[in-house]
């Protein structure tokens, strides 16, 4: 017997016939859409999740930089002249006048040498970036996502 | 004629119409081909066209740059406040009563009030603008769906009236914020920033963009004003006022070496934060650089530079004072109408004469006189960076109102008009050895993490330094000198100075009567190493002269700004300079 005898034997004790194949490809072609749609849904869905977070994080930072305006601008009012002389006064100092103020003269200085900085150090050259993600990683952060998600539905 | 099969028909046209549709496609793909040679604004408009379809544009208006005095104080800062509207449609009616009571109550307004508006029908409805920070903080915190919370943005002057003709303020509106007037308004190109128009994605899943990209807020301001100076003088200011019984005052301090405005006070001024509610708009100008006035005796000082500067008279000049000299029909008479006989320089300005101003002015021509006075400025607009700046008035020959009797008019500072800031400019080139340098207002322009230092800049040199030492000199005795202004004095410091009382312009001619003057003092110290200069107006004041009403707050003044910025008397000064050094106020 040659060997396609013997397939072909092997073929038709199994049941394959052709209606069969057309429901095996087809059947394969769902799967294939299938684990397809389901990566697609759940890049979605990670990037919904993530834009959702990343907005509420930019409110949170709108409304910290509100904030931070808001007190510098109330430090700003609260250090006027007129509130820090008040505030000076109740601690007991008074305004001083040129007979309170001694002048002293040091032997060999002087205020308008010339003034000496240090070289600024030319900064170190950032390490180039270090490539570490594997495709056990990926998959981990795809499931991770995904359960994210399935976890803020469920909020 | 037999038919042709069908097939062979088929045969024959079939390279006609595979022709006909190749050359059909040919065009096609050729018109297609030549949108890539289109001109650009063509382009522009097709990819705008494109991105219409799948995004919409946003206007981000820029956050204004702040405002610093020299210390870092800041002097102009934007705040947020709240608009709170509603739409009535997302809030149902059974809800709408309990809204409107919590709002009210945070609000302080008739809930019933809010009731109204929370049933009116309309998809969008104001409920209340502006509203502080912290209200809005509130009304957001009670998360009710349907609020709509706008944040505004809103520019805040922290030290209130202090110096605020210098700043100007900000008229803000939904599309069109801007400066107007001070700082504000000349910087304003500066200050606004830029507007950046954000492309929003109308396809759903899009990631958010960051909606405050760099180099989008105004660049910041780091004025040559010093705070704490400012105050001092804004507090003399209005005593002297009180004291004086003066409508109105100007005074200006300034680092004649540089041309840095350390402080420029006038009174009456106005509150920026409520700019809106002032009852007289004139108030909003800054007279330092905008009102104009005649400058009096203080004119002297620059037609003796320019006279000793041209060479007509020398310091050992001397005239005789006949108490009256007529120049093209007029008669002009000094101060207290007495003759004063042989008079050299000095005592022509110790004693303030008018004659003998004019007989330098006479000696000079008129030519030499004009031409030297347009040199310091008088009657040109100093260009300092500020809005509103008026150039003053003075008649040269050719002008159809000029006659010869303004030559000596003008010498003692009649007939032409200054503002406080030219004529504090002029002297402060005699302070500064001959080298007059333009005022300014701005110390540096912060943009993101760049400082850019303004430098100063020279407006030209008028006398040579061994002209400006002699007027120096004269300008010494004329606060030292026995008869001098005693009232200048500040004890310890030799101060340079002169008094300036002019009349004041009616249409018949000039007033007369009680609080018709303008006084005036201008002075620098220490004067052999002039570190600040200082200039006092009062208008109408109780008492008519210079001398008695503006030299004591010169001296109130000064003695306030030696101790704020830290500057020795002389003779520790000297000291300090036998070892070396020079003091100066560099450090403030």
């Amino acid at each position: 017997m040659s060997k396609q005898t013997w397939l072909q034997h092997a073929l038709a004790q199994r049941g394959f016939q052709p209606q069969n194949q057309v429901v095996a490809l087809i059947v394969l072609g769902i799967l294939i859409v299938l684990v397809f749609g389901g990566i697609y849904l759940s890049q979605v869905a990670n990037f919904a999740t993530t834009n959702r977070q990343i907005e509420e994080l930019i409110a949170v930072r709108d409304r910290l930089e509100r904030t931070n305006e808001q007190l510098r601008a109330e430090i700003a009012a609260l250090e006027t002249v007129p509130r820090l002389l008040a505030r000076a006064r109740e601690l007991g100092f008074r305004q001083a006048t040129a007979n309170d103020i001694e002048y002293l003269v040091v032997d060999g200085y002087n205020p308008n040498r010339d003034r000496s900085v240090v070289p600024l150090v030319a900064a170190a050259e950032d390490a180039p970036p270090v490539y570490e993600e594997t495709f056990g990683g990926w998959l981990q952060q795809q499931f991770d996502a995904l359960r994210r998600q399935f976890e803020s539905f469920g909020r | 004629m037999s038919a042709l099969p069908r097939q062979e028909i088929i045969n024959r046209r079939m390279p006609i119409v595979v022709f006909f549709l190749a050359t059909i496609s040919g065009l096609l793909l050729f018109a297609v081909s030549r949108y890539q040679w289109l001109p650009p604004e063509v382009q522009r408009e097709f990819l705008l066209r494109g991105q219409a379809n799948v995004s919409s544009v946003r206007r981000l208006p820029a956050e204004r740059g702040l405002i610093f005095d020299r210390q870092g104080q800041p002097l102009a800062f934007n705040t947020i406040e709240y608009e709170i509207g509603v739409s009535p449609n997302l809030i149902t009616r059974d809800k709408r009563l309990d809204v409107a009571r919590q709002l009210g109550v945070i609000l302080q307004r008739d809930e019933y009030e809010l009731l109204q508006l929370l049933n009116s029908n309309t998809s969008w409805q104001l409920i209340a603008r502006p509203v502080s920070a912290q209200i809005g903080q509130q009304i957001a915190d009670l998360n009710i769906f349907g609020l709509i919370i706008n944040p505004l943005s809103k520019r805040f002057y922290p030290q209130g009236e202090l110096m605020s003709q210098v700043l100007g303020f900000v008229i803000e509106s939904n599309d069109n914020t801007r400066g107007a007037m001070g700082v504000e308004g000349s910087y304003n190109q500066t200050l606004a920033g830029r507007t950046l128009q954000e492309q929003v994605s109308a396809i759903p899943f899009g990631l958010p963009s960051d909606t405050k990209p760099t180099g989008q807020r105004g660049m910041s301001l780091v004025l040559t004003i010093d705070r704490d100076i400012q105050f001092w003088v804004e507090e003399e200011l209005r005593r002297a006022l009180e004291q004086t019984g003066a409508t109105r005052g100007t005074v200006i301090v300034m680092n004649p070496r540089n041309g840095d405005i350390l402080a420029m006070a006038s009174l009456p001024s106005f509150d920026p934060n409520n700019f809106i509610r002032v009852s007289d708009p004139a108030l909003l100008r800054n007279p330092a650089i905008s009102e104009t006035y005649e400058p009096g005796s203080v004119m002297k000082v620059l037609t003796i530079a320019a006279a000793l500067e041209q060479g007509v008279i020398t310091r050992d000049w001397t005239y005789n004072d006949q108490g009256v000299l007529t120049v093209g029909g007029i008669n002009v008479r000094n101060w207290d109408r007495r003759a004063y006989g042989l008079v050299d320089v000095t005592t022509l300005l110790v004693d303030s004469l008018n004659v003998g101003a004019a007989t330098v002015a006479m000696s000079m021509g008129t030519d030499e006189f004009y031409s030297r006075m347009r040199a310091f400025g008088i009657g040109q607009p100093t260009r300092v960076d500020l809005t509103g700046e008026e150039a003053g008035i003075m008649k040269v020959p050719g002008d159809p109102d000029w006659s010869e009797a303004n030559l000596a008019t003008n010498s003692y500072g009649q007939g032409l008009s200054v503002t406080p800031l030219q004529m504090l400019t002029a002297v402060n080139a005699i302070a500064n050895d001959g080298l007059m340098m333009q005022p300014r207002i701005v110390y540096q322009i912060i943009d993101g993490d760049k400082v850019i230092d303004a430098q100063p800049s020279a407006l030209g040199r008028v006398t040579s330094k061994q002209t400006a030492d002699i007027v120096t000199e004269m300008m010494v005795q004329v606060v030292e000198r026995e008869g001098g202004v005693a009232r200048a004095r500040v004890n310890g410091y030799t101060i340079a100075g002169k008094t300036g009382t002019a009349e004041i312009p009616s249409p018949t001619g000039y007033e007369t009567g009680p609080n018709s003057s303008i006084v005036t003092f201008v002075g620098f110290l220490p004067a052999d190493d002039p570190q600040i200069s200082v200039l006092i107006k009062l208008d109408r004041p109780n008492e008519y002269w210079g001398s008695i009403v503006a030299a004591p707050v010169f001296r109130q003044v000064a003695e306030r700004l030696v101790i704020l910025l830290g500057i020795p008397n002389d003779q520790t000064r000297q000291l300090l300079q036998a070892e070396g050094g020079r003091v100066n106020s560099g450090g403030r």
